[in-house]
């Protein structure tokens, strides 16, 4: 299992995370997509810690998985306040946030 | 020591000035009026008894001198907050406490009852602070603070009666005025720190007599400039017309500021740079300029119907007398003329004032008329005042008037003392004028009401004063007076030889025949036959004001519409707002992005990423 097999999972898991996160418009589903692209950087920065034999990425890690589980903490939280508002969660539908 | 310590004297009535305004919000009209008077009383005692103390030196050493911090020491000019208390500021010290005083004794009955009673009396105690910092400073800036500072006051008390509009305008006109000559008088102050590198009266005297040579005509031009601040401040052709405008104000002011005190500062300041009025070209303008607003003046005083106005206009002649006496070399006599003109003219204020008060702010003469029956004790003062004014033999204004035309006569011959007797003459025939108030049969319909013992006394008391004021100027006829001995000045030029002393006496005499003889044909005139009648022109002051006007106000004025109707809202507004709407388009152009759509800012997201990366990659050399 090389360098390249890694790097590339990484690669294809953040391009579906992201291509979830652009096409969907379930809220959920979009926290679920920043989760994906999230966890396909750690396992990149595994891989290159792996690879160096080095520690640092694998600290690196920790700190995302911390600060991923605070964002899930957060963002849920948001939506359930958002769906007691609207009584939606279609992305598409909130669009406040304009000029 | 008492003489180490001159800076009481303004210190005094600052504190006056600070206890009412800081305080005495809720005091009682007594309390204020106890403050005020208390602080300048106490001012004038210990200036007795620092005159009792220079009186028992030397004459060589009656200087006092102390100096109270650095001001600015920086650069080339060093400026040091001092005071210096001579013979010469001894006898300004000497007119503003005791004239200020009894006018503040004054203010407390005439102005009872006065909405602005302490405002009145804040303004009226730190006018007396900036004066005597005026005339104790030792050097041209501190002078110049206290120069700017009564003109403050001044323009705060004409103004005093703000619900008016024509009191505010002509504070307004004061201010204005004065404002040209301090630019004379700024100038004068740093040309001769340019020249000299020092301020200070004493070293300037010092490098004048023993410094390296300057020009002469350096000298001139910084006399000038400064005698063009002293022309503001004394009100003199062509700087008078702000004078007859500030009658405006309460009548004990225009006595203390615009007849006694602030009015002479400028003759004051000659005085004070005598040394620097040695340059060729200098004394005869003094001169020149002295007599043209002496007869000027003494003309225009005839015109006018409002008792202050023609007293406002005496005092504009009468200080152009003094400036004659300067512009003839004759610092002493000059300075005499200041004291006993400052005692009778505020005499002469004060008992207008309280004339005008009996008679209900009746101020026109041709009201009035036989006020001697109704008024006996404001009457007789007054014309003790006016008797004085007139130059009638022996009283003060006699004495003081005599060494001037006399010293003209020596020093610019015939023709100069033909003019300045003929506006002696004048003086004499617009006081028989102010007679008729009193004299002839009663004009005034209602009763006037008689004024109380706080304006009776100081009025009883200046009256004396200014009949006895003459003493000093004695023994007549010679150089060396008591007073030029205490001042240390001549009083006239060099000991004339015999025929010019009979010459003096009998023109003296002959003069002042004349003035009596004029003196009383003009009450006579004025009395019996009532000839007010007032020339147009005479009354206007022949126009000056209105030649100001067209000259200057108009054009001005039209500037100003014009920068208000065409610069200001065309150009200055049009480029704040065009300011304003330009970045109002901008942001609605870039309003359009935002769209709400989360996933329309992502993708901008990630192609920004994608762009960055692109660039780095390029720069890096990578493609």
């Amino acid at each position: 299992m090389s360098l390249e097999h890694v790097v590339g999972l990484g690669i294809v898991l953040f391009a579906i995370g992201a291509a979830g996160f652009f096409l969907r418009s379930n809220t959920v589903v979009l926290l679920l997509c920043i989760e994906v692209m999230l966890n396909a950087v750690n396992l990149i920065l595994a891989g290159f810690s792996r690879y160096l034999h080095g520690a640092e990425g694998q600290v690196y890690i920790f700190m995302i998985m911390t600060v991923a589980a605070a964002e899930a903490a957060v963002g849920l939280a948001i939506i359930v306040a958002l769906y007691r508002l609207l009584k939606t969660l279609d992305m598409s539908r909130i669009n406040f946030l304009k000029g | 020591m008492l003489s180490e310590s001159i800076w009481i004297l303004p210190a005094l009535p600052a504190l006056g000035a600070l206890a009412n305004g800081l305080l005495g919000a809720r005091w009682r009209e007594k309390d204020i009026a106890a403050v005020a008077v208390g602080s300048v009383g106490l001012a004038l005692a210990t200036a007795l008894a620092l005159l009792a103390q220079m009186l028992s030196l030397p004459a060589g050493d009656r200087t006092f001198s102390v100096t109270l911090w650095r001001w600015l020491s920086d650069g080339a000019l060093h400026v040091r907050v001092g005071f210096l208390l001579d013979s010469l500021a001894m006898v300004m010290v000497m007119v503003i406490l005791f004239v200020g005083f009894l006018i503040h004794l004054y203010s407390a009955g005439y102005m009872k009852g006065e909405p602005g009673y302490r405002r009145y009396f804040v303004c009226l105690n730190l006018f007396v602070f900036f004066m005597l910092v005026l005339v104790l400073a030792d050097n041209l800036v501190v002078t110049f603070v206290g120069w700017e500072g009564v003109g403050l006051c001044s323009y705060l008390l004409i103004g005093f009666w703000h619900e008016k509009k024509s009191a505010c305008d002509a504070g307004r006109k004061a201010f204005v005025v004065n404002r040209i000559g301090d630019f004379g008088f700024l100038l004068g102050i740093l040309m001769a720190a340019v020249t000299f590198g020092t301020v200070n009266y004493g070293d300037l005297a010092r490098l004048l007599a023993t410094g390296p040579a300057v020009s002469e005509g350096a000298v001139a031009a910084i006399a000038l400039l400064l005698f063009v601040g002293a022309m503001g401040k004394s009100a003199q052709f062509p700087l008078h017309v702000w004078l007859p405008d500030a009658m405006e104000g309460p009548t004990p002011v225009s006595a203390l500021i615009h007849a006694a005190t602030m009015v002479n500062a400028g003759v004051y300041l000659m005085c004070r740079i005598a040394p620097f009025l040695e340059a060729p070209a200098v004394l005869p303008v003094i001169a020149v300029v002295g007599l043209v607003t002496a007869l000027y003046a003494s003309f225009c005083a005839l015109g006018q119907r409002d008792i202050k106005r023609v007293l406002a206009y005496s005092t504009v002649s009468q200080i152009g007398y003094m400036f004659v006496a300067l512009g003839c070399g004759l610092w002493a006599a000059g300075m005499f003329h200041l004291l006993t003109h400052g005692i009778f003219k505020g005499l002469l204020f004060l008992a207008a004032g309280a004339v005008i008060h009996a008679l209900d702010g009746e101020q026109d003469l041709g009201r009035m008329g036989g006020l001697l029956r109704d008024l006996p004790a404001v009457s007789v003062t007054f014309m003790a005042g006016l008797l004085a004014l007139a130059g009638i033999f022996p009283l003060s204004g006699f004495v003081s008037k005599d060494a001037i035309l006399w010293g003209g006569f020596e020093r610019y011959g015939t023709l100069f003392w033909v003019a300045a007797f003929g506006g002696a003459l004048m003086t004499a025939l617009y006081s028989g004028k102010l007679f008729s108030a009193f004299l002839g049969r009663r004009r005034f319909e209602g009763h006037p009401h008689r004024p109380g013992p706080l304006i009776v006394m100081p009025l009883a008391t200046l009256a004396v004063f200014s009949l006895l004021a003459g003493i000093p100027g004695l023994p007549l006829f010679t150089a060396d007076t008591f007073f030029a001995r205490f001042l240390g000045m001549p009083a006239a030029q060099a000991a004339p030889d015999a025929a010019a002393h009979t010459l003096e006496v009998v023109l003296t005499v002959l003069q002042s025949l004349a003035v009596i003889a004029v003196l009383a044909g003009a009450i006579r005139l004025f009395t019996r036959e009532r000839r007010l009648a007032d020339p147009a022109v005479l009354a206007s002051g022949f126009g000056i004001d209105n030649f100001y006007d067209l000259l200057l106000v108009r054009p001005l004025k039209a500037c100003a519409r014009f920068f208000a109707v065409i610069i200001d809202p065309r150009l200055i507004d049009g480029a704040v707002n065009g300011l304003g709407s330009l970045s109002l388009a901008l942001g609605r152009l870039s309003a359009g992005l935002q769209t709400g759509q989360l996933r329309h800012y992502a993708v901008s997201l990630v192609a920004g990423a994608f762009v960055l990366i692109a660039i780095t990659a390029c720069l890096a050399g990578g493609f």
